[in-house]
């Protein structure tokens, strides 16, 4: 560990105290916190895209029973706070869960902000990809029926295709606000990079030093994020039709 | 569809389609008065602290006016410094927006909040630097770079021909922006501008974690203080309720505005 | 009807109406068409000329009338099955193309073939390839659509209806939206097609070509019939005062701005 002296050291010339690194303890909750919020950003990714596909397909399913209330869910979700649906989720329902089947409630805070975060970006997915569906040309549907195509061949090999084409830029902005989304996990105590920061630094009264760790590990996400989604973007690109 | 029936008048399922939800909507809360009856004494202490959530959410909507302002004035300086043709001067604007854009709200919050002091000295005086101060102070930086994108977006959207034909006419540079570009980047701005306004309202909510005594944490006070099941729930949706009659109407005129410029 | 009237037309259509909500566009359309001939309908834009078609493959569906294809009555059609087995007897060309943007000109070609129809991949590509050396652009297979001229898009279009392998080919104002230099490679591409003996009904604007590939030519305004008859009979001699109209406008305005459409070398094949 010679180089995290040097590091320490070097930081420590610069008038930055990043001691808390030589400590085991404290070290290991920190990397610990990372680790949890890759979870919680890998596991809202893959929530928040099944739920964006599941509402896109109930807003443009034309059954009013179904696009009518998903409006309104999407709505309400939209404009109002994400701590506030954590904590309707977490505080609220959770409660209630607990009341009706009792000590053995099987969500964790971590599942509940799963589920949040999973529901709220899911809705920005959604919006996303119902744009993407509405900007699927008519005419090229229509040749897709004059060819012969049953309505799941339509929608599986011409609809989604270029829909998700059309969504992608969307869906992967999506998916970077989620990545800086899930520091509200700290909120109701997950053990994410922040809440452990915030452990850290109410012993050594260090934060500058570890809000630029913080900051650091954040954008270090988002540009994996984005440089996943430029690839498929890429790999996906259209030729002669420029985004 | 295979086919695509033409039918005639619509009018009428139509808007029972369009109001779907909010019929849906009504009718649950009808059935949840009518069936759950809830009891007096979960209304009468919503009742009882209604004036001070009320005053908590003043608190919040000041803090997202003040940040806002806040923003978009170093916002708009931002952007002017990335409009400018010397490199050197670009950087700094760059960096500002780049870091502030990509930082999760609550961290920034967190940031502004335990690295300020509680109090500052002018002049030999102590002015004393509450936290929801520093919290509109935490809000105000990611809104200046998210302006300062808006802005830089607006004036890309222009036309380069613009440009051409105005100094074709002799303008300057200076010239070209004030009197051509900058008046059409507003109309531009003024949808993306609201939109950052309704995020960064919402983003509010997160000042009562740093203990700033705005509309959450009061609810979180009442629920505490009042402590039945049926008040928390009803406590809740009113904190959702409130923060959506506030936001929705926002967003409303957002895409009023928005289709209004796609048709133009 | 057609003078030569032995055997059963490939298309019959009987009194068809359609309206949009209040607007009424077909009022009443009877149309033939025998097998193996080619059918030209012009009349001004607006006129319902692009709805016809439309309804022959089930696109849109009129509200009086009926509509034969060989045995089928498509009038009576009513389950997705039927449709299809309907729309697999019967290309349709767009006149925006409507190729599939994500994929290559040879997947264009074989994806229906292979989807719909079920047929082998290698067995389809060999078929694409060969359609494709008939319109003259083989060496565009691994091309995206996005990177073709017009002219060339129509082209795969019309390569696409035929790896179907369909009794007839619906044409709807393939060249309108071309630019004039690309008109010609197309229009050669369709006579080609006729001089096989393909049964092809083509809504056009291209007056000259109609009268030159015709066995017949139907003038429609205001969603009715006006005059049908050979293409000598209709060019020459139109009986309706209506039809001298809009002849006398269209083929002035042809004269005057176009440049013969007709390559001088394809009309030799």
């Amino acid at each position: 560990m010679s180089w995290l002296d040097a590091f320490v050291q070097w930081t420590g010339w610069l008038g930055l105290d990043y001691r808390f690194l030589l400590d085991a303890y404290e070290r290991g909750s920190f990397v610990a916190g990372a680790w949890v919020t890759l979870q919680l950003c890998l596991c809202t990714m893959a929530g928040s895209l099944a739920v964006g596909v599941a509402l896109a397909a109930a807003l443009v399913s034309g059954r009013p029973w179904l696009a009518g209330p998903t409006r309104l869910f999407v709505e309400v979700t939209r404009n109002t706070p994400t701590l506030v649906q954590l904590y309707c989720a977490f505080l609220v329902l959770n409660m209630l869960i607990s009341e009706v089947i009792g000590g053995a409630n099987p969500f964790t805070p971590f599942a509940w902000v799963v589920i949040v975060i999973s529901l709220h970006k899911g809705v920005f997915h959604a919006e996303a990809l119902r744009a993407g569906i509405e900007a699927v040309p008519q005419v090229t549907l229509e040749a897709a029926t004059s060819l012969g195509f049953s309505r799941r061949q339509r929608l599986w090999r011409v609809e989604l295709p270029l829909a998700v084409r059309f969504a992608l830029p969307s869906l992967v902005n999506n998916l970077i606000e989620l990545v800086k989304m899930t520091a509200l996990a700290s909120a109701i105590a997950v053990g994410d990079i922040t809440y452990a920061s915030i452990l850290i630094w109410t012993q050594r009264d260090n934060v500058l030093e570890l809000m630029i760790l913080i900051l650091l590990f954040f954008g270090l996400l988002s540009f994996v994020v984005n440089c996943l989604g430029r690839g498929l973007e890429a790999r996906l690109r259209m030729p002669g039709y420029g985004h | 569809m295979a086919t695509e029936l033409s039918l005639g008048s619509r009018a009428a399922p139509d808007r029972l389609r369009r109001h779907a939800g909010k019929i849906l909507a009504l009718a649950a809360l009808l059935v949840w008065l009518a069936a759950g009856a809830p009891p007096r004494e979960v209304f009468a202490p919503l009742w009882e602290w209604s004036p001070a959530l009320l005053k908590g959410f003043a608190l919040n909507i000041l803090i997202s006016l003040l940040a806002i302002g806040l923003g978009t004035l170093l916002g708009l300086a931002i952007g002017a410094l990335n409009l400018s043709p010397l490199r050197l001067l670009r950087l700094p604007g760059w960096l500002w927006v780049q870091a502030f854009r990509n930082a999760p709200l609550l961290v920034l919050i967190y940031f502004t909040t335990y690295v300020f002091p509680f109090e500052i000295r002018v002049a030999g005086h102590y002015l004393p630097f509450p936290d929801w101060l520093k919290v509109t102070l935490g809000l105000a930086l990611p809104a200046s770079a998210n302006v300062a994108e808006v802005f830089r977006g607006a004036v890309a959207s222009i036309p380069a021909t613009q440009w051409e034909a105005a100094r074709s006419l002799g303008f300057g540079r200076g010239q070209i922006l004030r009197a051509i570009i900058l008046p059409q980047c507003c109309k531009r701005m003024l949808p993306p501008w609201m939109n950052l306004y309704a995020v960064i309202t919402m983003g509010t909510a997160l000042a009562s974690l740093v203990g700033v005594h705005d509309l959450i944490d009061t609810a979180q006070i009442a629920t505490n203080t009042v402590n039945r099941v049926g008040f928390t729930v009803l406590i809740y949706a009113s904190v959702l309720g409130l923060f959506f009659a506030y936001c929705y109407p926002i967003s409303r005129f957002t895409r009023y505005l928005e289709r209004r410029h796609a048709f133009q | 009807m057609p003078s030569n009237d032995s055997c059963a037309p490939l298309i019959a259509l009987r009194d068809l109406h359609l309206s949009f909500a209040d607007t009424r566009v077909l009022r009443g359309i009877d149309l033939d068409v025998q097998r193996g001939q080619a059918v030209s309908i012009i009349g001004p834009s607006g006129s319902g000329k692009s709805t016809l078609l439309r309804c022959i493959t089930g696109l849109l569906r009129p509200q009086r009338g009926q509509i034969r294809v060989g045995d089928t009555a498509v009038h009576e059609l009513r389950s997705d099955a039927e449709f299809i087995a309907l729309r697999k007897r019967v290309g349709f060309v767009f006149q925006q193309y409507n190729l599939f943007p994500h994929l290559s000109v040879l997947e264009n070609l074989t994806i229906a073939p292979c989807k719909v129809l079920g047929r082998e991949r290698r067995e389809a590509q060999d078929e694409a390839r060969r359609l494709l050396g008939k319109v003259r652009l083989e060496h565009k297979e691994h091309a995206y659509p996005g990177e073709l001229s017009g002219g060339q898009q129509q082209r795969v279009a019309i390569a696409r209806a035929l790896a179907m392998r369909p009794e007839l080919i619906l044409f709807d104002e393939v060249t309108s939206a071309l630019d004039p230099e690309t008109v010609g490679e197309v229009l050669r591409t369709i006579r080609e097609l006729i001089e096989e003996g393909m049964t092809c009904v083509l809504v056009t604007h291209e007056m000259r070509f109609a009268e030159e590939i015709s066995d017949a030519v139907y003038f429609t305004e205001h969603g009715v019939i006006v005059e049908h008859g050979s293409p000598r009979q209709l060019f020459n001699e139109p009986r309706s005062p209506r039809t001298r109209a809009f002849l006398q406008h269209a083929l002035g305005r042809g004269e005057r701005e176009r440049r013969p459409l007709v390559p001088a070398g394809a009309a030799a094949r």
